[in-house]
């Protein structure tokens, strides 16, 4: 029993770090109707820009993370004002759009490869991973510490959206951009806020992976697993990603904890296949089968 | 001809039936796909096992292999191309990494992460040119045939094709399996050419660049894509001494194309009297020319 609340426990930590990943990737996603492969290099960026503030400059973590939150919103603010902004300004093809997605992922992770090397690095032992016991379960204080900034973070990105006036144009955005701009929205200061915003939660989730896993340059392909739940959860909703986010962390410990630890990849793309066969809205999606 | 020339020729000839595939796919039918080096390593593996293991004739177990991959494709392609959205391209990501894992860890098999060694060859020069001339005639027959324009059709407009009566999830789907068809056949023909196969062959990296020559080419152009995978190719040989910048200038080029010139070398020009007519003639009216 102590186990499986264990591996609860792990899983809905996991789940967290990944609904901070797919919540960014689904708000760009129902914004602007394109899956943003470079999405997972917004990521790399934190982890990154974490792992250097920490080891060259000295900071200390609280400093650090600021850093590397706002350091992988502008990279992200600066990847759509470079690839996505002359394209989506020109034409309504979202292809285009998905292969420049897939070109800045590529450069972003080969920036990291040619100038910083590909070696593994470990973060600084900043964030305590020691085990707590909680009487019925043992754990580690990372998975608390990282399930609960996560929830902190969804929470104030639940405010952001429902509280403030650029929220409220976000959620008229993803309904329909193009209307949202006739009714007075500057467009592309939105979309750069948008950016910001899935680049940022983005960072936050790369320093809990780099410190789970390690830093290296493809880490960021990780963010697959965000794609899924996203996919599970309805895409562009944002309960459906934290929900699909959970879900997959979930199974993803159990399948390692009790069955093998080398299928739990294998159970996630099973959970796609299951859930784009059974229900391909996902759990919270809006319809998106051809009308005519 | 030279060993060595022949052999970089023949590997040539082999990337670009695995191009033909996905041309037709992302460039005539405009679905995107992460995945498609999944189907190569479908056709590699399972001629690989029926040839070496079970002694079926190689091109009887080539053509297996490729029907495999049709199969496989069929059954993701039905559930994910009937959606509108980017479900086919996460899908293609996941299955490609899925189909890596099991041939990876299905050691009595497929003999694992370690490679399965010692395949006779029998993809000499010849016979991969006999494969290259009769399917590159076979995909030009396609693209110009009614199922060619009913894929055009799904590209340009889905709803008008829909309404003038085409079943366009069909031919979504059909396109797919007859990629798959490329890319198996292509995979059989490494495993025939190599003698070896390394689940590695087959990773992102493999389908990445199969996109890349694509969009390089021309999206909407067969015969720039052949050119893609050649210059590609040709580059990928002339910079192999800096080759850490390799992918780092894929990336770069694909975004630079989306940015500048979407349309890729070609465009949708096949090389011939058209094209040069373009190039070189009185400008036409757009829409009325190289859209056939």
């Amino acid at each position: 029993m102590g186990i499986f609340l264990q591996q609860i426990i792990n899983g809905l930590s996991l789940g967290s770090v990944y609904a901070l990943i797919a919540v960014g990737y689904s708000l760009v996603y129902s914004v602007l109707l394109f899956s943003n492969f470079a999405h997972g290099g917004f990521l790399v960026v934190g982890g990154y820009a974490c792992y250097f503030a920490l080891k060259t400059l000295g900071f200390n973590i609280w400093i650090s993370s600021l850093l590397s939150l706002v350091g992988a919103g502008f990279v992200a603010i600066l990847v759509e004002r470079l690839a996505y902004k002359p394209i989506r300004e020109r034409t309504n093809v979202t292809l285009y759009l998905l292969i420049a997605s897939m070109g800045m992922s590529i450069v972003i992770e080969n920036i990291f490869v040619v100038t910083v090397g590909g070696r593994f690095r470990a973060l600084p032992p900043v964030i305590p991973t020691a085990p707590v016991n909680l009487g019925i379960a043992t754990t580690s204080a990372f998975d608390i510490i990282s399930l609960g900034v996560a929830v902190v973070c969804l929470v104030a990105l639940q405010l952001f959206l429902s509280r403030t006036k650029w929220g409220l144009a976000i959620r008229a955005a993803a309904y329909d951009l193009r209307t949202a701009g006739l009714m007075g929205v500057n467009v592309n200061r939105l979309i750069s806020i948008v950016f910001f915003v899935a680049g940022a939660l983005a960072a936050v989730g790369g320093i809990f992976l780099s410190v789970r896993y390690t830093l290296y340059p493809q880490l960021g392909t990780i963010t697959i697993k965000a794609f899924v739940a996203a996919v599970i959860g309805g895409l562009g909703s944002l309960p459906g990603a934290v929900v699909g986010s959970l879900i997959l962390g979930l199974s993803e410990m159990l399948t390692a904890g009790f069955i093998s630890s080398q299928l739990r990849d294998l159970v996630v793309f099973s959970l796609l296949v299951i859930t784009l066969l059974v229900r391909p809205t996902g759990l919270f999606g809006k319809s998106v089968g051809e009308k005519v | 001809m030279s060993p060595y020339v022949e052999s970089i020729i023949t590997l040539l000839m082999i990337n670009s039936i695995a191009a033909m595939g996905v041309s037709l796919l992302t460039g005539f039918t405009g679905i995107f796909t992460l995945g498609h080096s999944a189907y190569m390593a479908l056709g590699a593996y399972t001629t690989a096992i029926l040839y070496m293991g079970h002694s079926v004739p190689w091109a009887i177990a080539i053509f297996a292999g490729a029907a495999f991959a049709m199969l496989v494709a069929w059954l993701i392609g039905v559930p994910t191309l009937r959606l509108m959205g980017d479900y086919y391209a996460i899908a293609s990501i996941g299955l490609a990494e899925s189909i890596r894992l099991i041939i990876a860890n299905w050691q009595s098999l497929t003999r694992g992460a370690r490679g399965y060694p010692d395949i006779s060859k029998f993809a000499t020069f010849n016979v991969t040119l006999a494969f290259f001339l009769v399917m590159g005639a076979l995909i030009f027959l396609l693209i110009h045939s009614r199922y060619g324009r009913a894929f055009k059709a799904c590209r340009d407009d889905h709803v008008a094709a829909s309404l003038l009566g085409y079943n366009t999830a069909r031919y979504r789907v059909l396109s797919l399996v007859i990629s798959a068809f490329y890319c198996g056949i292509a995979g059989g023909l490494l495993a025939g050419f190599l003698q070896y196969l390394k689940p590695d062959m087959f990773d992102m990296l493999k389908s990445t660049e199969l996109t890349a020559v694509v969009v390089f080419g021309g999206m909407g152009s067969m015969s720039g894509c052949l050119l893609g995978t050649t210059i590609i190719t040709l580059v990928t040989e002339l910079f192999r001494p800096i080759s850490q910048y390799r992918m780092l200038i894929y990336g770069a080029v694909l975004v630079i194309i989306m940015v500048l010139r979407p349309e890729g070398l070609l465009g949708r020009y096949e090389l011939g009297p058209r094209l040069l007519r373009h190039l070189f003639g009185r400008k036409t009216p757009e829409g009325t020319e190289g859209r056939g």
